[in-house]
């Protein structure tokens, strides 16, 4: 950990090198829609960073959180060419504890989807296989930390939009408690369910970084002071004693993971979550419904996307949305609209959040029979590129296992498990809400017995 | 279950998204729209009586902020990036 951080601050020492090696790896996987180095940031603090354990190191912040004077695309045709007129809170923090961002990463437009594929500006690779998706939303963020371009990068996860790459990508992805990290800056997509999180190539990293950008903020109502309980170690691992559904290499790593947990001293006990096959209807149903109402300032008319000639106000607002918007965005966007119109919003949405509230209570009980609740973090490992054996909609319905933490507000981590045929496996850990501390735990302990492999090709003196 | 829902209520819908569609894209992605709409239906097998809905992870009041002004120096820079601007207004197409 200190041997990795220390490889990162020789980053402006030897910044030739550096860009040359981010670069090669940039033509092979499409990471970033806009890197840039040698930006210099302007910290709002005069305290000297010198001590903090990110002073020095570059990142990456996925391209639907704002850095000033970085372009803000959210991978849309829809806001091409926009250019932040300010920055993010998360991101002030990091700048101000001497981090440095180098670029915006590439990403699902919107954040709507599990493969970054529906990005309507570039196309993503996974280092690990580059016909391969590097997972989604936060594809990008996990491709480049993966590779090596950057230590540890932003993403955000609205329903398993940090976890899921983190796991196709083999880096460690963190879903923060809700509320608990500032969404000041955060482009909304469903504004009750998504916080900002961290991926990263080591748990330390992903632990230190989560301490800098969490806290409460005036910019943000919804934030939070985090307030965990006394400490006291992890000792039950609560697992779903019914699991069925996996790919068999997940499978595998999973059985071999609950051993190894075992070895450790962990008691692994089974519970039951009969609420886990209503979460993904729950989930979309919120989701979508959020997403409808806050893609309407979308419109052409402040920013973005105009119409080269439009009637009157409703036409210039109709051409720009329609040109901007890609499938999957309209898509969600019509789903959101249905639930929400006058008439059925009791039957889907209303009825939605009740859902919400027994998927919670599930957990509630959970967390008393257990100190941890553990599941692979998706099903499958990152699938082919076009591949047509998961349909959207069976990609929607892979999102079982993380859609939860977004409905309950817990806290999520996706750690590097393992490898089946050569692709990144990872494990999902939850714990109540403010209780991240537990999720390093059993991740740092589990790294010591399996260290996470590092993507071929990957180096930390980029002499190529 | 139906291959797709009544047409009209998906142009309705896009009416009041503000999306124009031609036939064949709300055909195509009215398609994924009946299938979710159908899925969501499997929430009723849920027993909710007496469970109050979630609007949020986490309500604990009502948020409020001292009513005081705060200067903000984001609105020269916001109106930049206006597509079209005459000083300090944004130009639109003929609203009368």
């Amino acid at each position: 950990m200190a041997k990795l951080e220390d490889s990162w601050r020789r980053f402006s020492e030897k910044s030739a090198s550096y860009t040359a090696y981010a670069k090669a790896w940039e033509a092979k996987i499409g990471a970033f829609l806009s890197f840039n180095p040698q930006y210099k940031p302007t910290s709002t603090s005069s305290a000297p960073s010198g001590d903090s354990p990110v002073a020095g190191l570059p990142f990456g912040v996925k391209d639907n959180i704002a850095v000033v004077e970085f372009p803000l695309t959210c991978g849309s045709k829809m806001l091409e060419g926009l250019t932040s007129p300010y920055t993010a809170t998360a991101v002030q923090k990091l700048i101000d504890a001497g981090a440095r961002p180098v670029g915006k990463t590439n990403l699902d437009e919107f954040g709507m989807g599990s493969s970054t594929d529906n990005s309507a500006l570039g196309k993503t690779n996974n280092p690990w296989d580059v016909t391969r998706v590097a997972g989604g939303s936060s594809g990008g963020s996990a491709a480049c930390v993966a590779a090596g371009q950057v230590p540890f990068a932003l993403g955000s996860d609205t329903g398993g939009s940090v976890r899921q790459p983190a796991s196709f990508c083999g880096v460690y992805g963190l879903k923060p408690t809700y509320g608990t990290v500032s969404r000041f800056g955060l482009t909304a997509y469903a504004s009750s369910l998504e916080v900002i999180g961290v991926l990263a190539k080591s748990v330390g990293l992903t632990r230190a970084v989560y301490d800098i950008i969490k806290g409460e903020d005036g910019n943000d109502q919804t934030s939070l002071k985090s307030e965990p309980g006394p400490a006291r170690p992890v000792r039950k691992i609560g697992v779903l004693k019914n699991l069925t559904g996996l790919a068999p290499g997940v499978e595998t790593i999973y059985r071999e993971s609950l051993a190894t947990l075992k070895k450790l001293g962990y008691t692994v006990v089974e519970v039951e979550l009969p609420t886990l096959e209503y979460a993904v209807s729950a989930y979309y149903t919120i989701a979508t419904a959020e997403a409808s109402a806050n893609l309407a300032r979308f419109n052409g008319i402040r920013y973005g996307l105009r119409p080269e000639y439009a009637e009157n106000p409703e036409d210039l607002i109709r051409k720009a949305r329609t040109a901007g918007f890609g499938d999957e965005v309209k898509t969600r966007i019509l789903l959101g609209s249905y639930v929400l119109r006058s008439g059925f919003q009791d039957q889907y949405y209303t009825k939605a959040q009740k859902v919400r509230t027994a998927i919670r209570r599930d957990f509630d009980r959970i967390f008393e029979e257990a100190d941890v609740f553990l599941s692979p973090t998706f099903p499958t490992t990152a699938f082919a590129h076009g591949d047509t054996t998961m349909t959207s909609f069976q990609q929607k319905l892979a999102d079982k296992f993380t859609v939860t933490a977004n409905l309950t507000g817990q806290p999520g981590l996706s750690f590097p498990a393992g490898l089946a045929d050569g692709l990144p496996v990872g494990l999902q850990v939850l714990a109540p809400v403010f209780e991240e501390g537990r999720l390093f735990e059993v991740a740092d302990r589990f790294a010591e017995a399996v260290p996470p492999a590092d993507c071929p090709g990957t180096s930390l003196d980029w002499s190529l | 279950m139906k291959h797709i829902m009544d047409i009209r209520e998906l142009e309705i819908t896009a009416e009041l998204a503000q999306i124009a569609f031609t036939p064949a894209e709300l055909e195509r992605l009215g398609r994924e729209v009946t299938q979710m709409v159908s899925y969501f239906e499997k929430m009723k097998e849920v027993d909710t009586d007496g469970l109050e809905p979630t609007t949020h992870a986490f309500v604990k009041a009502n948020r409020v902020r001292p009513d005081t002004v705060t200067p903000s120096t984001l609105a020269d820079a916001a109106l930049e990036r206006a597509p079209e601007l005459e000083d300090r207004f944004i130009v639109i197409p003929n609203v009368l």
